[in-house]
Order: structure tokens, then C-alpha cells, then sequence
């Protein structure tokens, strides 16, 4: 016989109660893993979906809220407010390459799918595109190309035909993998968009790179003097988006903490009850032999364990969740752009690790008072209780 | 020779309840020499179990002192208590106390286990007293599976564990049918060299022990040695 024997022998006989007591601590942690690993895949993926989109400026209308700018990334449909003539305008400022979107949306199959109108063939040279089949849209023809994931997703070769708005397209191209949300879009020549969508000669928003990094703040100042739209570094749009989205996963975590100290209160609850069940087994263990020490490790070891069992299946369950959830996430339109198998951050060591602490500290916690209170029980009253 | 193991001076005890303050020993003085076989006998309520509790390290006197093979135990602290439970003396309760969670073999080595004994030597020990006490065939039962004697004789064999000097037994024929009175007073009579004090009712008991006290109202009224 030894103490963890006998704390499993404790723990097995109220199998009902040990298991909820464990459901409880599972859940916490599992939730925490969940939103900590896709919180982290998330900030991981925004920032490269910042990076591949190879702009050091974006140029949108004034007054579009932290979601519009969200919405540059995310690829999401946008509002058409920005006139072509401050296209030209912007893009005759030297030292610099400027690129309109039109950010629209379709569907295939019912799902929805992103449409951007671009100019052809400054995209090309802008995002350094290359075909994986077919060939690449001349301007102003009406003819699309698509990204890689599309073509995947909907099986969909050049010479295939898509309905957009009731207008048949062939597909002219297919683009190569490019790991960010172009691989989850079409593209069509930025005057037919506007004619399809009937948006006259407006565009969404203007990607910007710029010659001179150094003199970013000058090239603002001339943008805003030639147009009246708002100009935002690429640093600025990251870091606004990964502060929205690092509130979101403060929330969330926020929420897995409440949860796994309403489980800790529920370590409490079952060790006081136990302590006050097995009373009278106490003072037999203190007749026999048990010093205080030993009954306060025997109940601390026990309430230990629903941290540390509770942990390993949370973090197991919260990995697999994470990983399952990923698919589910970038179907949702808002977080589209999040290719699945990125999202979550699969195994990783600090994180399971921090997850499996905590845990075990929250239980220890838990346990630390009941404890105590079996170890100061007297022995005669302890061996009375009846 | 015949020398003190076991020694009690103006032993007190009292329980507050409220403002009422209730005697349950009214200071007894007495003497147990080693290996001997002694019985507490007296009414109910009396305070033969308050004694027993007192010598058996599992009280503390409210006043006057317990002296276990010449040294005081009143002042000592509740650890070093434990410690001297666990390796020089063996309880025996009126209800078997065992603990229901565990099998025959791990009662008996969870006492052991207290005395820091190894996994491989306990289950050795454990399996040779439970058969010294006509349990083999049921080593691995719980006590739920166990008769009142059957059981008994597990708590008999826990006693045993650790080898100890002193066994004190409260009532321990007192919770039993006549048939499983015999098996365990049969197993009582066969310890030799231990000293063993039982508080009892048992005539059959009283009868053969070497020592009797007879405690009333919390008093030594009388001593047949």
C-alpha cells in the first residue's frame, strides 16, 4: 500500500462525483487550450496575411471603422467609395506603386467566395503572381482567374465557365498556392467588376508600396494632399486588427478562467464532502499510524489528481477541438481568409505545459483547505463520528 | 521481570460543553506491567473507553500524565504521537473499524504503510497475519464481504502489523454474534508476550485476564492483581 493507491482507491469509489468533478476541471482547461491555440494560430496568420499583402500603405475612404480595416485582410466584401480619378492621381505621385481592389462577393455552390476587381497586369508585377494552369487575365476582358484553394475546393480547370450576377465567365487561369487569401479568391479586370456590380468607376481601397521605407510619413502627407481618403501603414492596419482580435481572445480566455474557477470550486466542494464522509476513516487512519502531515497529502495528493488527469484529457481535447474547429472557422465568412490547417497551433509545448500547471495549481488551491481540515480533525472525535 | 510499560499518575479528563463541565476520568493512577493481559471493566459511560483513549496516545489528559515504557507522553506532539500509535500500539475497536474501501490484505497493510514499511515487506507481513489469524482464504476480500468475526480478526491482524508492544482493544467481542465471539476470543488467547489491555463487558474475558481495573464514575474503584 501506498499514498496514491489509496487516494485512487478513494477517488474510484465515487465514481459518479469523481468524474464530474474532473468533467468540470476537463472542460476549463480544454476551452482555455481551445481559445489559447487558435487565439495564437490567429495573430499568427493575421500577421502573414499582413505581410502577403505586399503593401506598405493602404489607402482607404475616411472614416471606415476598425472593421472595414479588418476587412482589407480578411478579403471581405467592402464599400466602393474611393473614385478612380484618385487612382490616377495617387499613382502619378513618384516613388510609388498604387493598386485599386474592388472587393465584391459571390457565390459558389453557395458559398460564398470573394470577387476582387484589380488592374491585370500591376497586379501581376505588384504580388509577383505566376499561373498554375492556364493563362493570366488581359485587361478589361471578361474572363477570371481564380486562386489556388478555389480551384481545389470546386474542382473548377481553365476553360470552366462561373456564373457571376447572372453573367457567364470562363476561368482564363489558375493561380499558383500563395498560402494567403488570394488562394481563396477570383479576380476579374477591375472595369468589368464595376460594370458587373454596377458600381460606376469606384474601387474599395488602394494598396500601396512604397520605393523609400524612410520616407513613408512624406508619402502620406503628399497622398492626403492630392486626395481626400485616409491613409494607413501597414503596421498601423496589423496592429489595429491584432488589438480586435487580441480583445476577442482576452474575452474568451477571460470566460475559460471563470469556468475553471467555477470547477475549482467544484475540487472544493467534493473534498470538503469527502472529508466530512470519511471522517471516521480519518480517525482509523490516525489510530493506526497516519500523522497529520500524511492525512493532509492524502487529501492534497487526491484533489492533485483531478488537476493533473483533468488537464491531460482538457489539453488532449482542447488540441483536438482547436484542430477540428480550424475547418469549421474558415468557413465562417468574417474569418474566411484563415486557411484551416494554420489556424490551430497543433502541439506546443509551452502551451500544454502552462495548461497542465495551471491545472494542477488550480486543484492544489482547491484541495489546500479541505485538506487542512481532515488533517486537524482529533482523532477520538474523528473515530466517534458516526 | 515484571517491569511498567504502560503507567497512568491523576489522569483527567474533562468535556466542556457550553458552560457545563462534564468528568469523564477523575484521576486515575495505574500501573500495567509489560506482557500482561488486563481488563478495564466497569458500566457504561464510566470512562474505561476515555482511559483506553488516553493510554492509546489518541487523547490528551486534561490534567495529570500517561508514561509509556517509563517516558511521558503528555506533552509530546501530535506527530510524535502518531509515530508511537503507529509502532508500539494496536488498536482493536468494538466496530471493527476498518476501512471499507479496501480489501482484507490492504487494511492490514495500510498500518504498515504508517510505519514506513516497504510495499514488497507489507504484503509478506500482511498475508502471514492474516493467516495467523485464519483468514488466508480471504486475503483479498473487503470487509463488506466479511462476517462481524471475520472482520474482527482483520482488525486483529492490523493491530499485529507493526509488531507492537501494546495492544489496546475496546469492546472487541461487544458487536459480535456468540459464534463469532469464540473465533475472535480464540484468536485473542493465542497472543503471547503481548501486553494487552482490553476494556470489556466479556465475563469469559474478565475471567482470564491477569490484571482487572474496575472504573467507575470516572474513578479506579478497585484493582484485582
Amino acid at each position: 500500500m501506498n499514498i496514491l493507491k489509496l487516494v485512487l482507491k478513494n477517488i474510484t469509489r465515487k465514481k459518479a462525483r469523481s468524474f464530474l468533478t474532473l468533467l468540470g476541471i476537463t472542460v476549463g482547461i480544454a476551452s482555455l487550450v481551445s481559445f489559447l491555440s487558435l487565439g495564437s494560430g490567429l495573430k499568427d496568420e493575421i500577421k502573414k496575411q499582413a505581410a502577403d499583402l505586399g503593401a506598405n500603405l493602404i489607402i482607404t475612404p475616411k472614416g471606415w471603422c476598425a472593421y472595414e480595416q479588418v476587412s482589407v485582410l480578411t478579403g471581405e466584401q467592402l464599400p466602393e467609395a474611393i473614385p478612380l480619378d484618385d487612382v490616377r492621381k495617387i499613382s502619378a505621385i513618384k516613388g510609388l506603386t498604387a493598386v485599386p481592389y474592388l472587393t465584391e462577393r459571390t457565390a459558389i455552390d453557395n458559398s460564398p467566395v470573394p470577387v476582387i476587381g484589380i488592374l491585370p497586369s500591376q497586379m501581376k508585377v505588384f504580388k509577383g503572381w505566376v499561373t498554375d494552369k492556364g493563362d493570366f487575365l488581359e485587361s478589361d476582358e471578361k474572363s477570371i482567374i481564380i486562386g489556388y484553394g478555389i480551384a481545389q475546393q470546386f474542382k473548377l480547370n481553365p476553360k470552366d465557365e462561373l456564373t457571376i450576377r447572372g453573367e457567364r465567365f470562363p476561368i482564363k487561369g489558375i493561380l499558383k498556392e500563395t498560402g494567403s487569401k488570394d488562394d481563396i479568391a477570383m479576380f476579374m479586370p477591375l472595369s468589368v467588376a464595376q460594370r458587373l456590380y454596377g458600381v460606376g468607376d469606384m474601387v474599395s481601397f488602394i494598396a500601396v508600396k512604397v520605393d523609400d521605407i524612410a520616407k513613408t510619413d512624406e508619402y502620406i502627407l503628399k497622398i492626403q494632399e492630392t486626395s481626400n481618403v485616409a491613409v494607413v501603414s501597414d503596421k498601423q492596419l496589423l496592429k489595429s486588427v491584432l488589438s480586435i482580435v487580441g480583445t476577442v481572445n482576452a474575452t474568451l480566455q477571460l470566460t475559460c478562467i471563470v469556468t475553471i474557477l467555477t470547477a475549482a470550486f467544484g475540487v472544493i466542494n467534493t473534498m470538503m464532502t469527502a472529508v466530512s464522509e470519511r471522517r471516521r476513516e480519518i480517525g482509523i487512519l490516525q489510530a493506526i499510524g497516519a500523522r497529520q502531515v500524511t492525512i493532509f497529502k492524502i487529501f492534497l495528493v487526491e484533489s492533485g489528481f483531478y488537476g493533473i488527469v483533468g488537464g491531460i484529457v482538457g489539453v488532449t481535447i482542447g488540441l483536438v477541438f482547436s484542430s477540428i474547429a480550424a475547418a469549421y472557422i474558415s468557413r465562417n465568412e468574417f474569418t474566411a481568409f484563415l486557411k484551416s490547417p494554420d489556424v490551430a497551433k497543433g502541439f506546443e509545448f509551452n502551451l500544454v505545459m502552462g495548461a497542465l500547471f495551471f491545472s494542477l495549481l488550480v486543484s492544489l488551491m482547491s484541495g489546500l483547505y479541505p485538506a487542512w481540515k481532515a488533517s486537524k480533525l482529533s482523532p477520538v472525535e474523528a473515530i466517534s463520528y458516526e | 521481570m515484571n517491569d511498567t510499560i504502560l503507567k497512568t499518575e491523576n489522569l483527567v479528563k474533562t468535556y466542556n460543553s457550553g458552560k457545563i463541565k462534564t468528568f469523564a476520568l477523575r484521576g486515575v493512577s495505574l500501573e500495567i506491567p509489560r506482557g500482561t493481559f488486563s481488563c478495564i471493566i466497569g458500566p457504561s459511560g464510566h470512562g474505561k473507553s476515555t482511559l483506553m483513549h488516553l493510554i492509546g496516545c489518541l487523547d490528551r489528559p486534561s490534567a495529570g500524565r500517561v508514561f509509556i515504557e517509563g517516558n511521558d507522553i503528555s506533552a509530546l506532539s501530535n506527530d510524535t504521537l502518531a509515530g508511537l500509535r503507529a509502532r508500539k500500539i494496536g488498536f482493536v475497536f468494538q466496530f471493527f473499524n476498518l476501512l471499507q474501501n479496501l480489501t482484507a490484505v490492504e487494511n492490514v497493510e495500510t498500518a504498515m504503510m504508517f510505519a514506513g514499511i516497504s510495499q514488497r515487506q507489507q504484503r509478506e507481513k500482511a498475508i502471514s497475519l492474516l493467516d495467523l489469524v485464519g483468514l488466508s482464504e480471504k486475503i483479498n476480500a473487503k470487509p463488506s464481504e466479511l462476517s462481524g468475526g471475520q472482520q474482527q480478526r482483520v482488525a486483529i491482524a492490523r493491530a499485529l502489523a507493526n509488531d507492537p508492544n501494546i495492544l489496546l482493544m475496546d469492546e472487541p467481542t461487544g458487536n459480535l454474534d456468540s459464534e463469532s465471539e469464540s473465533e475472535v476470543l480464540d484468536t485473542i488467547f493465542t497472543l503471547q508476550g503481548k501486553t494487552v489491555v482490553i476494556v470489556t463487558h466479556n465475563t469469559e474475558i474478565a475471567k482470564r485476564a491477569e490484571r482487572m481495573y474496575y472504573i467507575k464514575d470516572g474513578r479506579l474503584a478497585e484493582q484485582n492483581i
